[in-house]
């Protein structure tokens, strides 16, 4: 969504052809996003001619504010919707930013490396609206992804474990 | 003017920018060089947002103030205190993956 696709194409701004085909998973009620991305593309193809990208949607895990208990009945079904376009792509990086789309995905790459079927490379990147406190989906996937990048400080000293390299976007 | 899909032509002519919490705005002006003042919404108390902005002002690259403080901050600014806000850094998040897969 806005805000968060900004983000990510900024991320992928500087990486090189290796990190190719790009599979983008958005949520079925993105509106605006799609545009953004075709356009990022476009760019890209003016330098980099073998660019290759593709375009997924899933049903949206959650909407802001939702329930808690309607919030888990509606991800695992998102995690069910996901795993099989995960097995289809098989991924070897997954790179997400928060929105609540990337929780099925990234747990879908998650049991798949479970069950020995495909090990994804799990990097989540937060926010750099947060500050101070990671997003929810940033709470869970701290234990699930294999690099958690914060952009901020503070985030850095309440988690440990993540990788903080200054803003990035 | 509701929606529009880009507020960069008015922000590119614009010599101050007066602002909600919100991060796509904040930073899309910062990033742009004009000053900014954000007002702060007190009845969205529980707001993530106001995380962005509170350290943006910490660090010195914008001014800040609620509704009802607004008009005085106008008539008080100073906005040559404010400094010039660093462009991110992608390329290091490139260097970093490019490190984890061994493509260096």
């Amino acid at each position: 969504t806005g805000g968060h696709t900004t983000e990510i194409l900024r991320l992928l701004s500087c990486l090189s052809e290796s990190y190719s085909p790009r599979h983008y998973v958005l949520a079925d009620s993105d509106k605006m996003s799609e545009a953004k991305i075709r356009y990022f593309e476009q760019k890209r193809a003016e330098t980099f001619s073998e660019s290759q990208f593709s375009l997924d949607r899933i049903p949206r895990s959650r909407e802001v504010r939702q329930s808690w208990i309607s919030s888990v009945v509606t991800t695992l079904y998102s995690i069910l919707y996901s795993l099989p376009l995960t097995y289809k792509r098989k991924p070897d990086l997954i790179l997400c930013n928060g929105p609540g789309t990337c929780v099925p995905v990234c747990l879908s790459a998650f049991l798949l490396g479970l069950l020995r079927i495909k090990r994804t490379t799990i990097v989540y990147v937060e926010s750099i609206c947060r500050v101070e406190t990671l997003s929810l989906s940033g709470k869970i996937l701290y234990y699930f992804s294999d690099y958690f990048i914060v952009q901020w400080p503070d985030l850095k000293k309440k988690y440990p474990k993540s990788v903080y390299l200054g803003r990035i976007v | 003017f509701r929606f529009k899909d880009s507020l960069a032509e008015e922000l590119q002519s614009a010599d101050l920018v007066i602002s909600h919490a919100g991060a796509g705005s904040c930073l899309e002006t910062l990033e742009k060089g004009k000053p900014l003042i954000v007002v702060i919404n007190d009845k969205l108390m529980d707001n993530h947002q106001l995380e962005l902005a509170k350290q943006l002002h910490r660090d010195g690259y914008v001014l800040y103030c609620n509704c009802s403080t607004l008009v005085e901050m106008l008539q008080s600014m100073n906005l040559s205190a404010l400094k010039p806000f660093p462009p991110g850094q992608p390329e290091k998040f490139a260097s970093f993956l490019d490190k984890v897969f061994g493509l260096q």
